[in-house]
């Protein structure tokens, strides 16, 4: 608090009013109708909302989601309750008295408030049954009826991840969506509508594709899920992968729409006020510096919970909110309030976030159903491919195989067991028109091209082996790698004749372990192990050092050499760097991943002139290209840089 | 007995070499001729466990469990993903409290209910679990990590500290890292007798360090001797003598041999482990251990085992930060050394860092029932007749 009141007098002492909010990047709150686990379904809203509000708005939040109650609404078919749209109008009231903006969801599952529980429904089915689906209609078009020259509402928002991972296939789905978006649309065509949920996550939850019905809608979500952090990164939330998979998924969801960061916030109520003011920290950033359109925290109160034993965690994860139970902001508001500030001093009008040339490619395999391993596999491997390119520092964006690679200079396809032909086709033209691409060997068979574009003769999957060794021998060509032997259980090791690729590094018996060749006017990098799948499947909290720096090393080296470099060095693995340009100066975002104080040596082509707090301040002098930035336990920094 | 498939032996033998693709695609044939077949569900849970992919893995075993509600190996397996994939502690203490009905002499069984209970805040009843376990089997180190996990919690470093040498002194990883230091990795089949080994320094050193591996210490002592005979100040052989008298409580004449090896080898790693783990086990001398320790870790400092050593001599001296770096390395240098899991925890603790503690533990929990290899015990047992 402390920091936050020095903020505002250098402020006052400068004579001028920071902005509070950023309108392209809102950052937003999700207040859930029941924050007692002993009131039931009647008590939706029924209590003083504004107070909420004010707190929030306090924090310089935004936007607030709201959840629309279909069973208090629509008690009985065809009946309205008035005292439902009663409460709705104070949530409008609320948002009004403290200049904030809603997003109305209409279909959520709180595990709780038994929002779609019709009692008339008769248990049918409301993903799919025609009648159900019909009175949905009719609500949808009653509530946007009622609410949509209200200049409060902001967006619509068609259901929660919760409520859509009922639909068992991707044609019910998306024709649910058409329908709810073709009823909003015939009253209200202006304001945006989206769909909540994550394509990855909810994949990974019912088999089911959403991405079809998402790009229905104007904006897209992105959303760790608890089921999928416990999948893809299990471990602690303040360190290792956990503190990437924010940004992984966002990276995911990022195609044609602009992409709102969902559920911001730890999963469970056992982290310590510091664990999870870290966590909210890291996410946060993450977003900001990762191609975000705004942000929502998972819950405003904590849940108050029943008094049983033993605890039993909601799996639909809104029980942590950013303040207790009473209502009282916990140190996690801080967090927010101070990002919010830093949100609005960057005007995504005048700075531009540097463009990312390189990706990761996310293999179709990925949606093969079992018994196929790929669908379990691939997306952790994915995950640690993409650390791995953070790590280099290199500006990485996440692409799936079937996506145009036109933009990009460097691909990395990590640990895939096949490609489809028309994406060795799409590689091969890739790479001949000068771009570059690291591939891991997967397992199985290795597709004829890898002969044609990586220059090497694929003789058989020697299986697996318990230790990684590598010994360099052409030094210095895929960066400045080092010969080691670690302790890592690798799944499979390609046996590579040549094929007139250059051996970069072997293993202990001389079996090509990494080969670069030269095809057309690009660079090819196999390497004979899937490594990214060898880190994620082993213990990723503890994976050799030697390991990790290996693949960042032949990463950063390949982009480098492939003009997908990054603006500004690094020389810190754990500290992500992100510069937004602008035209006099530019915005420079760090964010440390380790929960532990480091200082990071930013490097610069140009001659830095100065360094300000990007919040305000007078700028520090440089005079030379590189300069330190101290960071704390996950802690991030935005700076201003002026160039001589 | 029941009986299993074609398909499901195949997979059976798959699984249990390893070949995890091949393995879940012959289960899935298994399942395509009988969708009920509980062996098949069975080892997909495990299998799925194996890989981490823990909501799969529940959905197996609870169907395999379904089948036939006397399926061991599919409790375990239910048990093991509701615990790694946590937020789950409620049904894990029944699927535990199960087993341990189903095996009840299963010291695993116990010692995963008290963690299940412990992850629950159940502090009392996951100490009582510990206990039980420790009934079954004195032996058993991950119960007493765990006690000592909860003294911590409770009564603070001091009272922990304790714990954690016993749990130490029972960890057989141990005696592993001498043996790695000497150069002797596997114990012998057949007992040593220095009679017929050859009469020259080296064979007698080589047989002695195999006499040691298999306990004889005896006949260890006997030719560490008949070595010292020729050259008294033969540090390789002093530092084996030291190891012998370690092993039989005879902490003064091991330190006094350990001394004279070190006193021409400063840097002998075997030496310097005994002389380190003599000062470690007496009181007002874990200053000198931590020293002792710094130097065995840089001289053996490819072995996990060396630096949990030093990290458990720095928490006696209440260097935390010390010691988290020095476990954190073991942990590197081996993910699934327990020891050091634990210990990290037990510094998380000092720091207020309890989700990282929750997972060291986690973690410990993991590799070491890992290693136990219980999945195909449970397993065999059931096939031959526990599914009756």
């Amino acid at each position: 608090m402390a920091r936050d009141h020095d903020e505002a007098a250098a402020e006052e002492r400068e004579g001028r009013q920071a902005p509070r909010r950023n309108p392209d990047f809102p950052v937003g709150c999700d207040i859930y109708p029941l924050d007692e686990e002993r009131r039931g379904y009647a008590d939706w809203y029924e209590r003083d909302i504004s107070a909420d509000f004010a707190t929030l708005a306090e924090a310089h939040v935004s936007l607030v989601r709201v959840f629309i109650s279909w069973k208090c609404f629509e008690p009985q078919v065809g009946q309205y309750d008035d005292v439902a749209d009663e409460r709705l109008d104070a949530l409008l009231e609320a948002a009004h008295a403290h200049d904030m903006r809603l997003i109305v969801c209409f279909f959520a599952d709180d595990r709780l408030a038994e929002m779609n529980d019709v009692t008339w429904g008769k248990r049918r089915d409301a993903h799919t049954d025609d009648y159900l689906i019909q009175r949905q209609t009719q609500l949808v078009q009653r509530v946007v009826n009622r609410l949509r020259t209200d200049p409060a509402v902001w967006a619509w928002d068609l259901g929660n991840e919760a409520f859509l991972a009922g639909f068992a296939s991707e044609a019910d789905l998306e024709s649910w969506v058409a329908t709810m978006r073709d009823a909003i649309q015939e009253v209200d065509a202006d304001r945006p509508i989206l769909l909540g949920c994550d394509a990855e996550t909810l994949f990974r939850t019912s088999g089911v594709d959403p991405r079809p019905a998402i790009d229905i809608g104007e904006y897209a979500i992105s959303h760790v899920t608890a089921p999928y952090r416990v999948y893809a990164a299990e471990g602690p939330v303040t360190s290792g992968p956990a503190t990437y998979l924010d940004s992984f998924l966002l990276r995911a969801s990022l195609r044609e729409l602009p992409v709102l960061v969902d559920g911001v916030g730890v999963h469970a109520l056992d982290y310590s006020f510091a664990e999870e003011a870290a966590a909210v920290r890291t996410a946060l950033f993450s977003a900001l510096m990762n191609g975000a359109s705004g942000v929502m925290l998972r819950r405003f109160r904590d849940l108050a919970t029943e008094k049983r034993e033993p605890y039993f965690r909601d799996p639909f994860e809104v029980l942590v909110g950013v303040a207790d139970a009473d209502g009282a902001p916990k140190p996690v508001m801080a967090e927010v309030k101070r990002f919010a500030r830093v949100a609005a001093r960057i005007d995504f009008r005048r700075y531009q976030a540097a463009p990312s040339r390189a990706a990761v490619v996310i293999p179709a395999e990925r949606y093969e159903p079992l018994p196929s391993l790929a669908g379990l596999y691939d997306p952790r491997a994915c995950l640690q491919a993409y650390i791995a390119a953070k790590e280099a520092h290199v500006p990485v964006a996440v692409a799936r195989e079937g996506d145009d690679l036109e933009a990009l200079h460097a691909v990395f396809v990590p640990s895939a067991a096949k490609l489809s032909a028309e994406m060795w086709r799409e590689l091969a033209a890739f790479v001949q028109g000068g771009g570059s691409v690291v591939l891991s060997y997967g397992g199985g068979d290795a597709d004829p091209a890898v002969r044609e574009i990586f220059g090497v003769e694929f003789l058989g999957d020697h299986g697996s082996r318990r230790t990684f060794s590598c010994r360099v021998a052409q030094p210095g060509m895929l960066g400045e790698l080092m010969s080691f032997d670690a302790r890592l259980e690798l799944p499979h090791f390609a046996l590579l004749g040549h094929g007139g690729a250059t051996v970069v590094a072997t293993d202990a018996t001389g079996s090509p372990l990494l080969t670069s060749n030269q095809f057309g006017q690009g660079t090819a990098v196999f390497c004979a192990t899937p490594v990214e799948r060898a880190i994620a499947q082993g213990d990723p909290w503890a994976a050799p050092e030697e390991v990790r720096s290996l693949l960042r090393t032949v990463y950063g080296s390949v982009a480098r050499a492939a003009g997908a470099a990054p603006v500004l060095g690094c020389d810190s693995p754990d500290v992500e760097v992100a510069v937004f340009l602008g035209e006099e100066d530019d915005i420079v975002l760090a964010l440390n991943h380790a929960p532990v104080a480091i200082t990071a040596t930013l490097s610069s082509e140009r001659m830095v002139a100065g360094v300000a707090d990007a919040r305000g301040g007078k700028p520090a002098e440089v005079g030379g290209k590189s300069f330190g930035v101290p960071l704390g336990p996950n802690a991030a920094a935005a700076l201003r840089l002026t160039y001589a | 007995m029941p009986r299993r498939s074609s398909q499901v032996l195949i997979a059976e033998d798959l699984a249990r070499g390893g070949q995890t693709g091949a393995a879940v695609t012959a289960c899935y044939e298994a399942l395509a001729v009988d969708d009920r077949e509980p062996f098949a569900h069975c080892l997909l849970a495990h299998l799925m466990l194996d890989g981490d992919f823990y909501d799969e893995a529940i959905a197996e075993a609870t169907t395999a469990i379904e089948l036939d509600p006397d399926c061991s190996p599919a409790y375990l397996a239910l048990g093991l993903a509701y615990d790694r994939r946590g937020g789950m502690w409620d049904q894990s203490v029944l699927v535990w409290h199960e087993l341990a009905e189903v095996v009840p002499d299963l010291v695993t069984a116990h010692v995963q209910l008290g963690e299940a209970f412990a992850a629950a805040q159940f502090e009392e009843q996951a100490v009582e679990s510990w206990q039980r376990a420790l009934e079954l089997d004195p032996t058993e180190a991950r119960a007493t990590y765990n006690l000592a996990i909860a003294a911590l919690k409770h009564e603070g470093m001091a009272n922990a500290l304790p714990g954690f040498r016993k749990a130490g002194e029972l960890d057989p990883s141990q005696d592993d890292l001498f043996f790695a230091l000497l150069g002797v990795s596997v114990v012998p089949d057949r007992p040593v007798d220095p009679a017929k080994v050859r009469a020259d320094r080296d064979s007698r050193l080589g047989a002695a360090g195999l006499a040691a591996r298999a306990d004889d210490l005896f006949a260890a002592a006997e030719l560490a001797r008949l070595v010292l005979d020729e050259e008294p100040d033969d540090a390789d052989a002093l530092a084996i003598a030291a190891y012998t008298y370690l092993k039989q409580e005879a902490t003064n004449e091991a330190m006094a041999c350990a001394l004279r090896a070190l006193a021409s080898r400063p840097d002998l790693p075997t030496a310097l482990y005994t002389l380190g783990v003599v000062y470690s086990k007496r009181t007002g001398l874990s200053r000198h251990a931590a020293r002792v320790f710094v130097a065995l870790a840089k001289a053996a400092h490819t072995q996990a085992l060396s630096h949990v050593l030093l990290a458990e001599a720095l928490l006696g001296l209440q260097r935390y930060s010390q010691a988290k770096k020095a476990y954190a390395t073991a942990v590197r240098l081996d993910p699934a050394c327990v020891r050091a899991r634990f210990g990290l925890a037990a510094v998380h603790l000092t720091e207020g860092s309890h989700a990282e503690a929750e997972w060291e533990i986690r973690r410990a929990a993991y590799y070491d029932t890992k290693r136990q290899g219980l999945f195909w015990k449970l397993y065999d047992e059931y096939a031959e007749g526990g599914g009756e």
